[in-house]
Parts: C-alpha cells; sequence; structure tokens
C-alpha cells in the first residue's frame, strides 16, 4: 500500500510538473510553423501562459497573405488526460460570406483519455448549433446540425439524414 | 527548525529539486532542439491599395463636347452556304478553322469573320458562326470535296452552343475599340468564385519566393474571359493600378472587383507589356 501511495505520489509530481514547465508559448510557436508551410499564419496580440492553459487574444488568421477570419479569442486548455481547444467570436471575412457562415460564437473541440481516438465537436453560431466528432482512426468527420439556421451557404455540402441535416468528410 | 534540518527532510527536499530540476532541463533541451522560439507572423502588406477610379475632372457640370464619331456601316452580304469548312484544329483556349470562300482558302481563329460572319467556336465536326444574333452550324465538308451545297448548313439555337454549365449573366461585347463588361456578369463571377476556375486557369509565377504575378493557363474558348482578350501564358501584373504581387492584393482587387466602373488589366504577353482596358455597364 505504501509503495502504491508512493508510486502515485511520484506519478502526480511527474505530471503537474511536466504541465508546470511545459513551454505552452513555444509549443504553440512550433504549430504556428507547422502551419506556416501550409500558408497559413496566426497574428494574435497577445499570449498569455496559464498553469494548464495558453489563451490568445485578437488573433488574425491569414491564409496565402490573406487576411480570411478574425478570432476575439483562442482557449488551449490540458492536463494531459484532458484537452480541449476553445475558439470564442470567429469571424470569417465579409468577401467570405456567401461561402461559409459569417460568425461561429463559440466552438470547442476536446479530447479526453477515455476515448482516445475521437475529438468531440461543438459549435454554435449564425448557422444554428452543431454537435460532432472527429474520429482519429478512421480519418473521419461526422457534424450533426442540432439546430439549424442559416445554412443556405454551406447547404451544398451537407447531406440530410433522419436526424436532420449533417456534414460527413474522410480526411 | 530542529525538524526542517532533520536529514530525512533535507534528502527529501533535495529529491524534489533534483526531479524539478530534470523536468526543467528535458523541458529546456526540447524547446532547444524541437520548438520554435519564435512567433511567426504574417506580415502586414503594403502594397495592397484601393483600386483607382477614373473620376470626372470637368470642374462644372458642363457636359464635355463629345466627338461623335460616324461608324461606316458595313455591308454585310453573303450567304453562309458560300462557306465550306475545310478542316477544324481545337485547342483547348482556342479553334481555329480552315474555310474555303469563293475558291481560296482562309484560315480562321474564334472571333474572326469572313463574309459577314463570325466564327464563334468549333466542335468536333463543325463549326459555329453567328450573324445579327442567329447562329449558324456549319458541318466539315467529307475529305474536303463537298460543296457548299453538301455542307450541312442549319440555324441553331443560340443557347445549344453555349456551355452545359450554369451560364453566368451577362455578356463582355464590342463597342468599336472598347470592350464593355455586363456588370451582371462581373457580380455573378464576385459571387461563384468556383464559376471562375470553370473557364479560366490561373496559377501563381515566383521568382524564389516572391510571387510576380498569375500566369493564365488556359482559358475556356467562347467563355467572357476569352471575349476579355486574355490569352493562354498571359501574366497578370496589375488590375486596376494594383500591382498584383500577393494573394492579399489579388483578394483586395476580388472584394472590390463589384464596385468598379472600369477595369484595366496589365499583362505580360511573352516579352511585351500589354494594357487592357473595359468599362463596366
Amino acid at each position: 500500500m505504501q509503495m502504491v501511495k508512493k508510486g502515485a505520489l511520484i506519478f502526480m509530481a511527474v505530471w503537474f510538473g511536466v504541465l508546470l514547465f511545459m513551454p505552452k508559448a513555444e509549443l504553440y510557436y512550433t504549430l504556428e510553423k507547422t502551419l506556416a508551410k501550409q500558408d497559413i499564419k496566426l497574428n494574435e496580440k497577445s499570449i498569455d501562459e496559464g498553469l494548464f492553459s495558453l489563451t490568445l487574444k485578437d488573433v488574425t488568421v491569414y491564409m496565402k497573405g490573406i487576411a480570411l477570419a478574425h478570432i476575439e479569442e483562442l482557449d488551449f486548455f490540458t492536463i494531459l488526460f484532458y484537452s480541449s481547444l476553445d475558439v470564442y467570436n470567429l469571424e470569417v471575412d465579409e468577401a467570405l460570406h456567401t461561402k461559409m457562415p459569417a460568425l461561429t460564437k463559440e466552438a470547442s473541440f476536446s479530447h479526453g483519455i477515455s476515448a482516445p481516438l475521437i475529438v468531440s465537436i461543438d459549435a454554435n453560431g449564425t448557422f444554428g448549433m452543431v454537435e460532432g466528432e472527429m474520429n482519429i482512426m478512421d480519418k473521419k468527420v461526422h457534424i450533426d446540425f442540432v439546430k439549424v439556421e442559416n445554412i443556405g451557404m454551406i447547404q451544398p455540402y451537407l447531406k440530410k439524414g433522419k436526424k436532420g441535416w449533417f456534414y460527413e468528410k474522410s480526411f | 527548525m530542529k525538524n526542517l534540518f532533520k536529514p530525512e527532510m533535507l534528502k527529501i527536499l533535495v529529491g524534489v529539486l533534483t526531479f524539478v530540476l530534470i523536468l526543467k532541463l528535458l523541458w529546456f533541451v526540447a524547446q532547444i532542439v524541437w520548438l520554435s522560439p519564435l512567433d511567426i507572423d504574417q506580415e502586414e502588406d503594403q502594397s495592397s491599395k484601393a483600386l483607382y477610379y477614373r473620376v470626372k475632372l470637368t470642374p462644372n457640370n458642363i457636359v464635355a463636347p463629345q466627338k461623335v464619331v460616324k461608324q461606316p456601316v458595313k455591308k454585310i452580304v453573303g450567304s453562309i452556304k458560300e462557306l465550306k469548312l475545310l478542316a477544324i484544329y481545337n485547342a483547348t483556349d482556342i479553334s481555329v478553322v480552315t474555310v474555303e470562300y469563293r475558291a481560296k482558302s482562309k484560315v480562321l481563329g474564334s472571333g474572326d469573320m469572313i463574309n459577314g460572319f463570325t466564327l464563334e467556336g468549333a466542335g468536333g465536326n463543325y463549326a459555329i458562326f453567328s450573324k445579327d444574333d442567329k447562329n449558324y452550324k456549319v458541318m466539315l465538308s467529307k475529305n474536303g470535296k463537298a460543296s457548299s451545297s453538301t455542307s450541312s448548313i442549319r440555324e441553331v439555337p443560340k443557347e445549344k452552343i453555349q456551355t452545359i454549365e450554369k451560364k453566368a449573366l451577362g455578356e463582355v461585347t464590342n463597342e468599336g475599340d472598347i470592350k464593355i463588361i455586363d456588370r451582371s456578369l462581373l457580380e455573378h463571377y464576385a459571387e461563384n468564385m468556383e464559376d471562375i476556375y470553370k473557364n479560366i486557369g490561373i496559377s501563381e509565377m515566383k521568382e524564389g519566393n516572391h510571387l510576380k504575378g498569375f500566369k493564365i493557363n488556359f482559358v475556356r474558348k467562347d467563355s467572357p474571359f476569352a471575349k476579355l482578350g486574355i490569352r493562354r501564358n498571359d501574366v497578370i501584373k496589375s488590375i486596376n493600378g494594383q500591382e498584383i504581387k500577393s494573394y492579399n492584393a489579388a483578394f483586395a482587387v476580388y472584394k472590390n472587383i463589384k464596385n468598379v466602373d472600369n477595369l484595366s488589366l496589365v499583362i505580360m504577353r511573352g516579352k511585351e507589356e500589354m494594357e487592357l482596358e473595359y468599362e463596366i455597364n
């Protein structure tokens, strides 16, 4: 019992230490570097490192040098067993309003150790409300439209099932 | 105080500090070896500027005297039956046909006129000519021996010749030397970007990492883009004074295209720089 207790303590200490000393900003810069290879760049006004989180504010998303979208806040949170990425107020450029929803008020992507191959997706915005998941094993994204509002511009990419509109794509 | 300096407690403290040091060191090594220390930001494109507009510079509302040029009325005479289609060459961007007219053979490209008929395009075994808003289909003569009477000539509805795909509203028309683009056509392409790429192929032209312009890979014949006079291998250098040296500049043009009253393209055709001007109506 003493050994288990000691083991748990060491495990907790390692886990906490790893999170505490994790160079979160540098990890984000590395992600930026990877995205830059695909001509995607993120310009942010501020980066705040928390104990378990990283918060970016006023992020402009550039693709091939074109400012396509603006995100008010982007929160990355991890305790290793559970990670999430929350996006607040994602607005796409006016020129793209005929191609994609103008505003995503909130979008959340989460991953837990209980389902390691699944990333859950929840979002709401001018398109309504969606729930879905990304299966890393099957390389498939399935998103159900729980509440439908303005989806005219994305309707060609959607399918209609028994439960309503859904989006499905393999990657 | 005594308890704090107990050898056991000191051992634990040293152990914890060593563990923290090792963790920190591991992250430090990872940071040096794998992680990027610098933030990568997109530089603001300073070259992008608003499109220029032609403005009326006269100080008052007096209408400037306009030079009235009387266009000589071309007498168009002749019959389509006088044309015999001898050969057809179809490329992705152009159609060339050989016709026999009054015992002489002549090579025509899309838009060329003969006997009052304009070559609009060609299919596998026929060519389409137009005259007075009517289209005429001339079938290929067998072995080039068939006379005009054996050439099958019939009037075909215009919509049959046009592409099967959803057609954009409006047209590009020639008014003397000036090409006029219908505004509805411009609005259609501004809202349906994918329709642009059905008619014209554009790729970036780079010199090292710097964008030099956008190259036209193909122009679909009979498309409005072909009527603009743009050809394959042309390189678009600027639009309405805006140098197209970045995607951002191109996107700025795209965003404002619905608000312009005229268009001016500077292109490189081979080694020659050309300016193509259009009015939007």
